[in-house]
């Protein structure tokens, strides 16, 4: 596999495992997850609408997240999503298989043996 | 919240506007999104106009046809209960795919671990293999640890390893304290003549009868010699080899019986022996002994022997008896024996020679390749496991659990340990094959060498084991190590510490073990360089030596041997291209006949008192031909004809010490031997009174070196060749062109006889070089394995200080940060380098020292501790190391002060 492959791969699935990562411990709709995904990556990351909305339905469809609708008095009803136990697993595999990432990438970049 | 907006049917519009069927649900959740865009920047103090368009940029900037929920739901294509298991692709085959990908990202610090291993693995097993093989296995004799050869040696004439003199020979064998039986032979000229077969020369010995008793063989079929007979005998009888059986026979079953004409006798076929026996070396036919072996002289050494111990007796047992004896006949016959010393070698020792001692020290410096090797692999993972102390606590962080990361570095230790021995296996076979084509086939047993399956099982262990260990490291060193204080800073952790220290010991070991191997090679090359030098009394440029081997009928008399080799002579020196031509029984680096001699006129020596000299047959014009050094009067002519008075030409050595203070030249010399076995044949002086006959000096040579390369001078007395002529002779020819030179040779042998074949044509430097075969091969593999092991060790210098280098940066940028200068940085880092290899070096001289009893052993006129072999080796290294701390020097001296303050 070429690096570029590695990289392309990588950045499709880094949406599903921020979103699974901001839905982990409370459940959001989906304006206060691409306000929190804009916060915590300080701007790097950033999401459509489309884009945003199509990762959760797909991580929706898969099980890893379920959406719940809430209305509150005076207000739109939203849809509020957390994460489910599968998503658990599925978060903490990719966590690990990032952190991999990030260290190959650090061997790619930076680090060199003699 | 802004009522007047109708976020809904802003969706819905811009939804059909781009086509997408957007279900209710969805249409809900964007138009409330849009909605808090809005009110957000409202409330961050936008202009209404501003957060309106903020949202309609949102929904602008959006495909909405993407976001297209699926009615129904699909089962995923992951199964959830995959995941749960944590299996898939965070399972093993995802654990081998990231160690793959591992060692594809650094391909060249895998190659050179895989082609280290795999160098050192193959090279050990095929060495391992030979050794094996040719050292270690027993010889194919019945009980061959009771087997021991017998040789005699002068220490004063500096002759170390000599043949027997028969008649002491049956002294030795009457030991009946130390030995069983003891059997001798002599190796005689034969050329097999028999009618409707080629002529052909076959190597041959004539041998006591209890040779096969000795060695505990029997024929394949026939009687072979008569079992408890007597030692020679009148009958003419042979055994031949089953190769020769085969190829000059085609396998005739009713061989046993035939006549065969070999030289002058007619022998009679009694046995064939077992394939592959070919006892004492490469011997296709034995003759039994046709004459006494009491009824000799003492002092002429030509016999080889092989004696059977007694049981219970062991060689240093047999080796005081034989001196006790060797004592005895020292006193009893001062002249002949005294000083010699008969000695019992090991058979298979001696069959090895030189080989053995060889073969030994290959074995010791392939086994310190294989060691440098997986030291060499062991300090590279070291280094590679402190940089990855990082990425193991990161990921410790994360939740991957110990028995996680080691098992992800298990599997890319097993991808390394993998490749390692596949590399190995085949370097095994690869360097074996390529050792078996380069060594000279007179090894014995080399070609029935194979890999050893537990040899190549062992080096294979070894190099797993190595990539295993050093490669588990970084997983042991993180889950041995908190987290926090790695990533804190990963170069202060003592694991670093640790592991620096521990790469450190790794380098200068490297560095010792590859000085003691260049030692070794640097002495090699130093012996043979002298061996190739040593004087040998002659120029070998241009000439170009054959050896002929004249028989049948037309040559029964001496008369017609000594025309022959006139006319030959004669003929070749006509021939254009050709200078000069001469022949002799012995050329340079050959001995001649030791026999006694007396100076004719002074008082009579007792029997067996009589000093001893080689007897050497050489041609008119061989002296010039060799350009060897007149000294005093004349060399042969053809006027020294069988007619005219016996002459002789003396070397410096005889002339020395018979005449000292005369001029020998006029004086006369007579032979004292009163039977001369096998020589007598040759004799064309066959009267009785051979003993008295005298032959005038009429010249003295400079010394020419008729002894293999190492032993000190002779004395040699040269004979013409028509005066005392021989069938087999050496003839050589010089000329500017060695190719119109041979075919000059060819041209004269085939006007004079057709049938006589030319054999052995070889320029003197070729003879040189040949004679100094095993040394030069021993010389180039250990400097190939020296060079390796050199390689190996610069690798691991340069490894280390890589290494240190990127683990130092924040450091030395500091201290650049402090004002020191970029050259300053450079030195520091280069210091250390040479610092670690001066101490390998000093290590590596004094563990060379430890192997200078084997060392001693292939060395010709070395010391082990010869300096400048010694210099040379620590330079080279020194040298190496040098060049090895270059780019890591250079890229310390780059660091930029701010680039190493903004590493953490």
């Amino acid at each position: 596999m070429s690096t570029r492959n590695a990289l392309g791969e990588a950045k499709k699935g880094s949406a599903e495992v921020v979103i699974l990562a901001i839905v982990e411990h409370e459940a959001h709709h989906g304006y206060e997850i691409a306000k929190l995904i804009e916060q915590r990556t300080q701007g790097d990351l950033r999401f459509t609408l489309a884009s945003l909305y199509a990762t959760l339905y797909r991580l929706e469809d898969r099980g890893w997240i379920k959406g719940r609708w809430v209305e509150k008095a005076g207000q739109r009803r939203r849809c509020y999503y957390r994460i489910t136990e599968p998503g658990r697993k599925v978060l903490a595999a990719q966590r690990e298989d990032w952190s991999r990432f990030v260290a190959a990438l650090g061997l790619v970049a930076g680090v060199k043996y003699a | 919240m802004n009522a007047r907006r109708d976020w809904r049917a802003l969706v819905t519009r811009h939804a059909a506007a781009t086509g997408a069927d957007l279900p209710r649900h969805t249409l809900d959740e964007l138009a409330a999104h849009l909605e808090d865009i809005y009110t957000d920047a409202v409330a961050a103090g936008r202009s209404d106009a501003e957060a309106y368009g903020l949202a309609e940029a949102a929904l602008a900037e959006s495909a909405l046809a993407t976001v297209s929920r699926p009615r129904t739901r699909q089962p995923d294509a992951r199964p959830v209960n995959e995941i749960s298991s944590g299996r898939g692709l965070t399972g093993l085959s995802g654990d081998v795919r990231f160690a793959w990908r591992q060692w594809r990202q650094s391909p060249a610090f895998a190659a050179i671990a895989i082609l280290t291993l795999g160098l050192g693995a193959g090279a050990a097993t095929a060495i391992f293999s030979i050794v094996d093989s040719v050292l270690l296995r027993p010889l194919p004799f019945r009980q061959p640890e009771q087997l021991v050869s017998i040789w005699e040696s002068h220490a004063e004439k500096g002759l170390p390893k000599e043949k027997l003199s028969p008649v002491n020979f049956m002294d030795y064998r009457n030991t009946q304290a130390a030995f069983s039986e003891a059997a001798a032979w002599w190796r005689p000229e034969v050329a097999l003549a028999e009618p409707g077969l080629e002529p052909v020369r076959v190597s041959t010995i004539e041998t006591s009868g209890n040779i096969f008793e000795v060695l505990g063989v029997s024929t394949q079929f026939g009687p072979g010699f008569p079992t408890g007979g007597p030692l020679n005998s009148r009958d003419h009888i042979a055994v031949i080899s089953d190769r020769l059986w085969r190829q000059r026979y085609n396998a005739d079953p009713s061989i046993v019986g035939r006549t065969i004409e070999a030289n002058e006798g007619q022998y009679t076929i009694t046995g064939v022996m077992p394939p592959g026996f070919n006892f004492p070396d490469d011997v296709d036919l034995w003759l039994l002994l046709d004459w006494d072996l009491t009824r000799h002289s003492r002092g002429a050494h030509f016999m080889e022997a092989v004696a059977r111990l007694k049981p219970g007796v062991d060689a240093g047992q047999a080796a005081r008896e034989l001196a006790q004896v060797s004592g005895r006949l020292g006193e009893e016959f001062k002249s002949t024996n005294g000083g010699w010393l008969a000695r019992p070698v090991p058979l298979l020792d001696d069959m090895l020679g030189y080989y053995r001692p060889a073969l030994f020290v290959l074995l010791g410096a392939v086994g310190l390749v294989l060691l440098t090797a997986c030291l060499n692999v062991a300090g590279l993972l070291l280094a590679r496991a402190t940089a990855r102390s990082r990425e193991m606590a990161v990921r410790a962080a994360l939740g991957a659990s110990r028995a996680r990361l080691v098992r992800q570095m298990l599997i890319e230790s097993l991808l390394l340990a993998g490749a390692g021995t596949a590399a190995g296996a085949a370097g095994a076979v690869v360097l074996l094959k390529v050792a078996i084509a380069t060594l000279p086939a007179s090894v014995p047993r080399l070609a029935q060498t194979t890999i050893d399956m537990r040899l190549l099982g062992f080096a294979l262990l070894v190099v797993a084991g190595t990539a295993l260990l050093f490669g588990l490291l970084p997983a042991l060193v993180a889950a041995g190590t908190h987290a926090s204080e790695v990533l804190k800073d990963g170069t202060r952790t003592a694991t670093g510490v640790r592991g620096r220290q521990l790469s450190r010991a790794l380098v200068v070991v490297e560095v010792a073990l590859a000085c003691a191997v260049l030692v070794a090679s640097a002495l090699l090359v130093r012996s043979v360089t002298r061996m190739m030098q040593a004087p040998t009394g002659i120029t070998t440029a241009e000439v170009v030596t054959a050896t002929l081997q004249i028989e049948g009928a037309k040559y029964q008399q001496w008369g017609s041997v000594e025309h022959f080799y006139t006319t030959l002579l004669d003929t070749v020196r006509r021939q254009p291209g050709i200078e000069a031509a001469g022949a002799a029984t012995a050329i340079v680096l050959q001995p001649g006949w030791r026999i006694p001699y007396a100076v004719d006129g002074r008082p009579p020596m007792r029997v067996g008192e009589a000093p001893i000299a080689q007897y050497v047959t050489a041609g008119t014009g061989y002296f010039e031909t060799f350009r060897a050094r007149l000294v005093a009067g004349r060399f042969f002519t053809d006027a020294d004809s069988p007619s005219s008075e016996p002459v002789v030409v003396i070397n410096e050595t005889l002339a020395r010490r018979a005449f000292p203070g005369e001029d020998p030249v006029g004086q006369r010399l007579v032979s004292t031997v009163d039977q001369i076995g096998p020589l007598g044949r040759n004799l064309m002086f066959t009267s009785p009174e051979i003993q008295s006959l005298p032959f005038r000096i009429v010249g003295v040579v400079g010394d020419i070196h008729q002894a293999p390369i190492g032993q000190a001078a002779e004395p040699v007395i040269y004979h013409p060749v028509r005066q005392f002529p021989f069938r087999a002779m050496t003839i050589a020819a010089r000329g500017g062109d060695t190719a119109t030179v041979v075919s000059g040779m060819r041209q004269a042998l085939r006007t004079l006889d057709p049938s006589i074949p030319l054999s052995n044509v070889a320029t003197m430097d070729e003879r040189m070089v040949t004679a100094t075969a095993a040394p030069r091969l021993l010389t180039a593999v250990l400097t190939t394995f020296a060079v390796l092991t050199g390689l190996l060790a610069a690798i691991g210098v340069y490894g280390l200080l890589a290494w240190t280098v990127s683990e130092r940066r924040r450091e030395l940028a500091i201290r650049l940060a402090l004002g020191a200068q970029p050259g300053a940085l450079a030195r520091l880092v280069t210091k250390q380098g040479l610092a670690l290899t001066a101490g390998g070096v000093v290590l590596g001289l004094l563990g060379a020292q430890l192997a200078s009893g084997v060392l001693q052993a292939v060395l010709f006129q070395t010391q082990t501790t010869d300096v400048a072999a010694m210099a040379g080796a620590a330079t080279l290294l020194l040298l190496a190391a040098f060049a090895a701390c270059l780019a890591p020097a250079r890229r310390a001296a780059r660091v930029s002060p701010i680039e190493g303050m903004r590493e953490n």
